[in-house]
């Protein structure tokens, strides 16, 4: 679900690319050009491999953690079309997780080195799972618009070209339409409910505003490197069209229930096209980054504690003779 | 078709059942995200999933047929007393060596009672077995392989997993605790009763047991832990329920 | 001194919030192998890759095999062979295939015989 928009990379301050063989990289980049996929076993610049090892690994970070905010309401989901509804959504959450560090792990990445790093602070994770699920309505608005805001991300790296990546992805976004549609009637009984639901949601909406307009990273600066992931097909879109493309779809449908948004200067100017909005907080974007959010500390412990209490597991039904190798698709 | 008497022990009966189950499930579902491996996550969260839609099963057979109140009126409305959940179901998750034996013995028990379930002189029961213990025979597969995997593991998970059957064979025959108008709904061919349950229940522990290379606890010996049935639990079911029912008492009136 | 959480299952868990180990290392190979996972939809239709699962064993790698790739829409068989028992052609040898295409004569469409046969009846109208 939450491919997070914003791919953070310590690398980007060396601005030289890995020097390839000219010849190697103009038929892989004709390739790409032309709309074919690039396999596992292919070969490809180690600039190209690295930045997807990265992309998709935080996309898979980013769902095994993004299972822990809506799974803080799991057990207590009212009524039982909202209890299995809940519980099968979180659990698409994990399943997406285990499809991505697959994807991730055919360029050649154990998936046990991706966890120590997630573990570690050393790979991040989507920001927005770094904040608290406070109340049930909490849920509606994850549910409903971080979904909505990955779906964007989703389908514009669907067509990317790393075949896995693709695939992987394919399976993902039809999942993800259950997930929205499930988010968006949680949503929908709280706004037209009673008045207490009401200010619940409405409250829920006042705290996630920020962190969703934080979803798809600050304005991208257009540099070679940009340029170079948008021609390798790894980078789909610029972060500010994926911002206005989830803004134009989903605002009304804020607004269309009264409900508000803390943001007096939102709006789309009929002239441009564009919304326009208060630019968020991004000191606070790259605090919580760098691992000083309201739960960044707990969301890691969770899944330190649960990788650690399952080691006998593990352990236990690991074969002496057993042979890792790069799966394959 | 049925009198009074053993229409009431049928109520009994199902809402035992029902009780099992959601109370069973709602505790699995607390691992989603926590599990041992993704895969094995994945797995458990289906099975919980599954009990609680049979908990909604029996429910809807006991609103729809029975003259009860609505599916989620039982399961967030009732006071725990009124619960009639075997103790069993409602002790917390513990490591992940307890909760794949509670998950044994309880799903051989459920399979066992949903097979005989599906031949029922009762209809409604009959009809909702047959659909769902294709789905029971998959849990019981999943329990018994993790069971005989780790009994032949290493030396810490056959210890623990001898460990945890020692230490819940008792709880877990609580399971077969003997309610009023039982002997009503054995002699209408509505189920085959408790007892005979135990008896193929114990056979297939047993034998799975066995393959695991695990010692069967003496049942003789053990005192089974009974009390769930007539609404009496541990000190783990109250807090389970507040916090189950948390959101939907803010408004029991209102639509979530 | 525990995590207090808004989740009441995490603090249950009782993790120690004190905790200064953030060198937890997972070992190699502590998540098992993978195995390729193949789904058959429908009887009479070809099994298709779908994906891995990671598993200590076959009899586990089917099991998983069912949660994570059977869970929604119709199956009705799963197989599963381990990732090293797959052996696959490079990529780097697909010209083997180039001409491929091109070998007319293995293919219904490179016989063409309309034209002859509307020469010939003309032919036989003339007559």
């Amino acid at each position: 679900m939450y491919g997070g928009g914003y791919i953070h990379d310590d690398q980007k301050k060396k601005p030289e690319m890995q020097a390839e063989d000219p010849v190697l990289l103009a038929e892989f980049e004709a390739r790409i050009a032309r709309g074919e996929k690039i396999e596992p076993r292919d070969w490809m610049p180690a600039d190209y491999r690295r930045q997807l090892i990265r992309m998709i690994e935080q996309h898979a970070h980013s769902e095994i953690i993004g299972a822990l905010p809506e799974g803080t309401w799991i057990t207590r989901a009212p009524g039982f079309r909202r209890k299995l509804a809940l519980m099968a959504k979180v659990q698409d959450e994990v399943g997406h997780a285990q499809l991505l560090y697959s994807a991730a792990e055919t360029l050649g990445k154990s998936r046990e080195d991706m966890i120590n790093d997630l573990i570690n602070g050393k790979s991040k994770y989507s920001n927005v799972f770094n904040y608290p699920a406070k109340t049930w309505a909490d849920v509606a608005v994850i549910g409903f618009l971080i979904d909505a805001a990955a779906i964007v991300n989703q389908v514009a790296n669907s067509k990317g070209s790393y075949g896995p990546y693709c695939r992987a992805l394919e399976r993902i976004c039809y999942e993800e339409s259950f997930h929205l549609k499930q988010g968006h009637s949680v949503f929908v009984y709280l706004a037209t409910g009673t008045p207490t639901q009401r200010a619940m949601v409405q409250d829920a909406l006042n705290r996630w505003w920020q962190p969703i307009m934080h979803f798809f990273g600050p304005s991208d600066k257009m540099s070679q490197h940009t340029e170079t992931l948008m021609r390798w097909k790894v980078k789909m879109a610029s972060n500010d069209d994926m911002r206005q493309q989830f803004l134009t779809m989903y605002v009304p449908k804020i607004w269309e229930l009264g409900l508000t948004l803390p943001d007096p200067n939102l709006k789309k100017n009929p002239e441009t096209n564009q919304w326009e909005f208060t630019e968020p907080d991004w000191n606070e974007f790259y605090e919580v980054i760098k691992g000083n959010g309201p739960c960044n500390a707990e969301r890691l412990a969770v899944r330190r504690t649960a990788e650690e209490r399952g080691a006998w597991v593990r352990a236990a039904l690991k074969r002496a003779d057993q042979h890792y190798v790069t799966p394959l698709a | 078709m049925f009198n009074t008497d053993t229409l009431n022990a049928l109520r009994r009966l199902l809402l035992a059942m029902a009780d099992d189950h959601l109370i069973i499930g709602h505790r699995n579902s607390e691992w989603t995200g926590l599990g041992p491996i993704l895969e094995e996550d994945i797995a458990f969260s289906s099975i919980a999933q599954d009990k609680i839609g049979h908990a909604l099963g029996l429910y809807s057979i006991l609103n729809e047929q029975l003259g009860e109140a609505d599916p989620d009126t039982l399961a967030f409305m009732r006071n725990e007393t009124d619960f009639t959940s075997c103790q069993l179901v409602e002790f917390p998750i513990g490591e992940y060596d307890f909760s794949l034996v509670r998950h044994l013995l309880f799903d051989v028990a459920a399979l066992i009672r949903f097979e005989d379930a599906s031949h029922s002189a009762y209809d409604p029961l009959a009809k909702l077995a047959r659909k769902v213990k294709g789905e029971i025979k998959y849990h019981v597969f999943h329990a018994s392989t993790f069971v005989k995997q780790l009994g032949q593991g290493n030396e810490e998970s056959k210890a623990r997993m001898q460990s945890a059957f020692n230490q819940n064979m008792a709880l877990a025959l609580g399971m077969f605790e003997s309610f009023e108008g039982e002997a009503l709904l054995v002699q209408q061919g509505i189920y085959k009763g408790e007892a005979a349950i135990r008896t193929a229940w114990l056979g297939e522990i047993s034998a799975i047991l066995q393959e695991a290379g695990l010692q069967m606890p003496d049942v003789d010996k053990l005192e089974p832990v009974y009390g769930g049935r007539k609404g009496f639990h541990t000190e783990f079911l109250q807090p389970l329920l507040d916090e189950m029912t948390e959101v939907f008492r803010i408004d029991p009136a209102a639509e979530w | 001194m525990n995590i207090q959480s808004l989740d009441p299952r995490v603090t249950r868990l009782g993790i120690d919030a004190e905790e200064k180990n953030p060198d937890q290392t997972l070992q190699r190979e502590e998540h098992w192998e993978t195995y390729q996972v193949f789904h058959q939809k429908k009887r009479g239709e070809k099994h298709s890759s779908v994906g891995v699962v990671h598993a200590p064993n076959a009899e586990m790698a089917l099991l998983f095999a069912k949660e994570q790739y059977a869970r929604r829409g119709e199956t009705v068989n799963l197989w599963i062979v381990n990732t090293r028992d797959v052996l696959a052609m490079d990529y780097d040898d697909y010209d083997v295939f180039s001409t491929t295409p091109e070998k007319m004569y293995r293919d219904p469409a490179g016989y063409k015989v309309n034209e002859k046969i509307a020469a010939f009846k003309k032919a036989q109208l003339d007559v």
